[in-house]
């Protein structure tokens, strides 16, 4: 009964749609719809591909047999969801499933690609999986990383998918984050991590004990790609280390020191490395200026690769898998307009199949052009950022919507970004700002933003907005400023330090109390806690600083208009200081929009929850911005 | 006659006293409910105000329980002692009841602690304590360390903060979400004059709790906790008196104070402070003599507004009073004019009648009989014809009913004439004349004659015997003729002058008993007034009146 309710609704929904999309008005789901069917992955042997599909709000999984195009429902869950899946051998996939209750039990499972045989490795495991190794050692092992032993800590096993036997294969004394496996699927590499110092550690073969080859501050990157198959103990890696951008290099794993480079740009930062194992070589890099770009690093490399460029002008592509003699390929495309799709790439044949749309309501031509854009800031720094202005409209005088991304770290890519889209569409322009902080621009771009969350990084984005109004695209009085997570809490400290810049603006699932940000660091991630302290401040020795830094306890400051959107069942945020906040606010005569949004696993809700606020958003936008 | 004049005005005055009485009654009577109506509204806002100057006086209370207290959540446990020591300070400048804070900085652990709770494996207890506060000495701020444990004994304070905590995260639901409430009620302990917060954990944290209440966590955990008493200085509230014409003086008091000598001369009211403060109330006093100008300050409106009702009500009555006393003089004017003129023609008319009896009754007349019957039969007939004609003029001219005849008149020989019709009749009157710049004029010789008659009439019946005289005097002045008739009788009082010209108007005296209309002066007005002129008097009682008459001069 409840079903057919819902249904009707979604029909009820659907035709609503239908009729707006006429009044040139894109319904707020239609840029958040996601894939039907997604995750693929190519057997070895390049046969059959997987791919799992909703049916039913449920994922099940599904094998193409690709000669035929024949495909067949593997599974009909009803209870678990599959959180992954991939191939063993040419006949047989493992995937693993979870459940939506508070344990996340999990189940793992073998099965032949036509359904016929099916293993159960484990059942209602109360713990959580990765896998390091998905290549069959012996034919008949996997190498995972498991917390069983210790639910904060990750130790790796070899996962008998015959018998769903685990044995041990390394412990994890508690600080080592990262495993890695040679081709033969020997687990030679671990780093390990202090919270602030990351170590690579490195043994020759399981019978040895890790060694420590060299120890990095957490602001370096030295990111292991891959074992180099004609030098003994010799490492792809990308790394920063004693230079500002990432660059890749071969790494000396016996004497820690750097023994080629690769690739290396002062402009430009590596963000990918690509190994081929068929052809046993690196094949090219991909670095991420505006937009991401490939470099080949032979001429071989670059006439395979870069006929999938010629097939794909315009988009970024990605390969999402490949069969083992790398001919067939599953690619992943985007641009700024358009979330992407899947595709099928047959490199004997040079031919590209579309498999399927991420989000098939995205019209292309009624989306807006992302640009990048730079500026100076007052402290004469180079800042980076995106400008979405809104289509058909003169880009002059517009209102604006400042989205400062969230952090610690991270930064706005090029690409599809329903949230801007969306905005963008209700005829606001966008600016994003990677602030000083923001990864992608250097070490030093990096490590500028520490302890700066109210100081300097607040100014950047100001400095964004200032140079916006002084471009005359934006009009200074309608300006608003919204973010996520640490964009929220940019936000509120902005709204009311600046409120000569910004009219009105908001948080969702905002951190508005630093203290309690830093408290919210999970257990297991313990080791991490002085890296934050580092990045964000210490409570116990800055106490002060970090008062001043939490809009919380800045409620009477506040004059503007304020939009907050939390989950009151979040773990992560303690509700209690959100609402209580709200009150003071409320109290003090500054008008709130407070929505509480649904988050569970449901996609339905989830759905339900996401339309509701982005509609309130979109008034509250709308109410704010359009007074003056 | 006084009869009727008893019946006539006496009705109507004791009528008027009964209407005055009673509405001076009822104003008295309202104005005393009114009183009484202040003094009751004023003493039940005695009592029902009270609740306004609580809130008004509890708001800062109120303000820091709510919204300053739950601040230390913020801290999340991260609270050290100049950071508390820092907000006590903020918290006692803009809470000056707050007297002094004592801060523990608490740790939940799983490792048994000598001062404080341990529970299970939960073991809560403080690491140091501290304490604020304006009468704090600089060298006694910290009370306890775990390395020196002497100097302060962990108190019930802690203790009971330690007990409610340990109790909630015993009870605690972990599936569900606590509310707000809950978890404030259950991480503070209000208690007399003193308040215990504990910093709220997130859920999180409380479900660690619980799982540290139940079994030894590897690694042990550490958590962070802040306690802060806070002792409350009831009198250090800052009573905001809403209504200080009300209540004289407002106390904070112990809940049980209740003074023995409260004389009849105070009025007091009391109402119990809330939360940390119900031990203590606010005590309200006012003297009866305080009050008494309040309910003065609450009556004074409504009496004005009654007064202001009573005075329209009695300009209303005395207006009715007046009309009614006018009225009743036209009455009495005119049934003194019927007395008059039938006392006139009663006169002639008996006269007339002794002589026909006379004459009836003799059996022969003489000559000289016949010739005094004869010509007393002849003046009292003229008498009659005179006083029928002078009413029929009146009422003629008064209606506009005749028409003026116009000739030439010589004024000197028309005086002289007049003056000697009437030195005729009265050989005492001695009339003087004098005519200035003009010899004739064009008018009705009749009604002029009627006039002087008249005039001359009044001037010898209202001057004394000896003294019968009188001056005309006629001058052409600035194009217009001004007649002047002085004489040197009794004269007018002042008061009486604007009614001289009404008719059927007499002044009572001994002069005018017999033989008098009333009518004359008003008759007077009337031909003046048909000739187009103005007639004025000026008067000087017991030095005579002169009568001034303005004429159009036409020739």
């Amino acid at each position: 009964m409840l079903k057919r309710i819902i249904l009707l609704v979604l029909v009820a929904s659907f035709w609503g749609c239908k009729d707006s999309q006429n009044g040139q008005t894109i319904p707020v789901d239609d840029f958040f719809r996601t894939f039907d069917k997604a995750y693929y992955h190519i057997s070895p042997d390049g046969k059959s591909l997987s791919y799992l599909r909703f049916q039913d709000k449920k994922l099940d999984l599904f094998v193409e047999n690709l000669a035929t195009g024949n495909s067949v429902q593997l599974t009909h869950l009803t209870e678990k969801t599959i959180s992954f899946h991939f191939w063993t051998s040419n006949n047989e996939l493992i995937y693993y499933t979870e459940d939506e209750s508070k344990d996340r039990r999990s189940d793992i499972f073998v099965i032949n690609k036509d359904g016929s045989k099916q293993v159960q490795l484990s059942a209602n495991e109360k713990t959580r999986l990765r896998v390091i190794e998905d290549q069959l050692i012996d034919d008949k092992y996997i190498i995972v990383a498991s917390n069983k032993r210790d639910s904060t800590v990750f130790d790796v096993y070899r996962l008998n998918v015959r018998n769903g036997q685990m044995d041990i294969a390394a412990k994890n004394p508690g600080n080592i984050t990262e495993w890695m496996t040679d081709h033969k699927g020997v687990l030679k590499i671990a780093v390990a991590s202090d919270g602030v110092n990351e170590t690579l550690m490195y043994r020759e073969n399981e019978n040895q004990s890790f060694q420590p080859v060299v120890t990095n501050n957490f602001e370096t990157t030295l990111q292991p790609v891959a074992f180099s198959e004609q030098e003994p103990n010799v490492l792809y890696a990308i790394s920063n280390v004693n230079r500002d951008k990432n660059a890749l290099v071969t790494l000396d794993l016996k004497s820690g020191k750097e023994k080629r480079v690769l690739f290396a740009n002062d402009t430009l930062n590596v963000v990918e490395a690509r190994y081929s194992r068929a052809q046993k070589k690196m094949l090219f890099v991909t670095c991420e200026t505006w937009k991401k770009q490939k470099y080949y690093l032979d001429d071989s490399s670059r006439d395979i690769y870069s006929k999938i460029d010629q097939l794909l002008p315009g988009s970024e592509w990605k390969i999402m898998d490949k069969d083992k003699l790398e001919n067939v390929f599953v690619i992943r495309t985007f641009t700024d307009k358009n979330p992407g799709s899947y595709y099928l790439y047959t490199a004997s044949e040079n031919k590209l199949r579309k498999l399927a749309d991420i989000n098939s309501s995205i019209k292309e031509e009624m989306m807006s052009d992302m640009r990048p854009i730079s500026f100076r800031s007052s402290d004469s720094l180079t800042i980076n950022g995106y400008l979405t202005l809104p289509k058909n409209k003169k880009a002059t005088n517009l209102p604006v919507v400042v989205i400062p991304h969230n952090g610690p770290g991270g930064r706005n890519s090029w690409g599809y970004n329903a949230e801007v889209q969306f905005l963008a569409s209700r005829g606001y322009a966008i600016l994003q700002v990677n602030y000083r902080g923001s990864t992608g621009y250097g070490k030093s771009f990096y490590a500028a933003g520490f302890k700066q969350w109210s100081d300097k990084i607040q100014e950047d984005v100001n400095d964004g907005v200032r140079w916006l109004v002084e471009q005359k695209i934006a009009n200074p009085k309608k300006i608003a400023i919204y973010g996520n997570g640490f964009g929220g809490y940019i936000a509120l400290n902005c709204l009311y330090k600046n409120s000569d810049l910004y009219s009105c603006g908001g948080s969702n699932s905002g951190v508005i109390n630093l203290f309690s940000y830093l408290k919210t660091i999970p257990p297991f991630l313990k080791s991490n806690l002085q890296m934050y302290y580092e990045i964000v401040g210490n409570p116990i020795t800055d106490t002060d600083y970090m008062r001043f830094a939490s809009p919380v306890f800045h409620a009477d400051r506040f004059k503007t208009p304020l939009f907050i959107a939390q989950n009151p069942k979040d773990p992560r945020v303690n509700v209690a200081e959100g609402v209580q906040f709200i009150k003071e606010l409320k109290k003090r005569n500054v008008p709130v929009t407070y929505v509480e949004k649904e988050e569970g696993p449901n996609p339905v809700l989830r759905q339900q929850g996401r339309t509701a606020l982005y509609k309130a958003l979109e008034d509250f936008l709308k109410t704010n911005l359009s007074k003056k | 006659m006084a009869l009727d004049k008893k019946s006539g005005y006496r009705k109507n005055f004791s009528l008027g006293v009964t209407f005055i009485i009673l509405i001076s009654i009822l104003f008295i009577l309202s104005l005393f409910l009114a009183f009484n109506y202040s003094k009751k509204s004023i003493e039940n806002e005695f009592v029902s105000e009270k609740v306004n100057v609580l809130e008004q006086s509890i708001k800062a209370y109120n303000d820091f329980f709510q919204n300053k207290m739950p601040e230390i959540s913020y801290y999340n446990g991260f609270l050290d002692s100049a950071t508390a020591a820092k907000f006590v300070d903020t918290v006692s400048i803009k809470y000056p009841f707050v007297s002094k804070v004592t801060f523990y900085d608490t740790e939940v652990k799983n490792i048994p602690v000598k001062d404080g709770m341990n529970v299970g494996n939960l073991s809560i207890g403080p690491k140091s304590i501290f304490q604020f506060g304006k009468t704090v000495a600089s060298d006694s701020v910290k009370l306890f360390s775990e390395f020196d444990t002497r100097s302060f004994k962990v108190g019930d304070d802690f203790n009971a903060m330690a007990y409610k905590l340990v109790t909630f995260v015993d009870q605690l639901d972990t599936a569900s979400v606590p509310t707000q409430e809950e978890l404030f009620t259950n991480f503070s302990v209000v208690k007399s004059n003193k308040i215990t917060y504990l910093n709220i954990p997130r859920r999180e944290d409380l479900k660690i709790y619980k799982d540290m209440m139940r079994r030894k966590l590897d690694p042990l955990p550490v958590y962070q906790q802040d306690m802060l008493v806070f002792q409350l200085d009831p009198n250090k509230i800052k009573v905001i008196n809403t209504r200080p014409l009300l209540y004289q003086k407002i106390e904070v008091e112990p809940l049980t104070y209740d003074p023995i000598d409260t004389s009849d001369e105070n009025m007091t009211t009391e109402i119990a402070l809330p939360g940390a403060f119900s031990d203590f109330k606010l005590y309200f006093t006012s003297s009866k003599s305080y009050i008494k100008r309040e309910i003065f300050i609450y009556f004074m409106p409504i009496a004005l507004v009654l007064l202001l009702v009573y005075g329209v009500l009695l300009l209303v009555a005395f207006l009715i009073y007046r009309n009614l006393n006018i009225n009743s003089k036209m009455f009495k004017l005119q049934y003194d004019f019927v007395n008059n003129l039938t006392h006139e023609f009663k006169t002639p008319v008996s006269v007339i009648k002794i002589a026909g009896n006379n004459i009836k009754s003799a059996t022969s007349l003489s000559q000289k009989e016949q010739q005094l019957y004869g010509k007393i039969l002849d003046e009292e007939a003229d008498k009659l014809n005179g006083l029928m004609n002078k009413l029929l003029a009146f009422t003629q001219i008064e209606n506009k009913a005749i028409k003026l005849n116009q000739e030439q008149v010589n004024i000197e020989d028309f005086i002289e004439s007049t003056i000697e019709s009437h030195t005729l009749k009265h050989p005492d009157f001695k009339i003087t004349y004098e005519v200035v710049g003009f010899k004739s004029f064009i008018t009705d010789p009749v009604l002029l004659g009627s006039l002087f008659d008249n005039l001359a009439e009044n001037a010898y019946k209202y001057s004394k015997p000896a003294n019968k005289k009188l001056h005309i005097s006629a001058k052409l002045i600035k194009g217009v003729l001004v007649f002047r008739f002085a004489d040197k009788g009794i004269g007018i009082p002042s008061s009486e002058l604007n009614n001289i010209f009404k008719k059927f108007f007499r002044i009572q005296n001994e002069y005018n008993q017999m033989g008098s209309v009333g009518l004359g002066l008003a008759f007077c007005k009337e031909l003046v007034n048909f000739m187009q002129g103005e007639i004025s008097v000026k008067s000087k009682v017991g030095n005579g009146t002169e009568f001034k008459i303005v004429l159009p001069y036409n020739h």
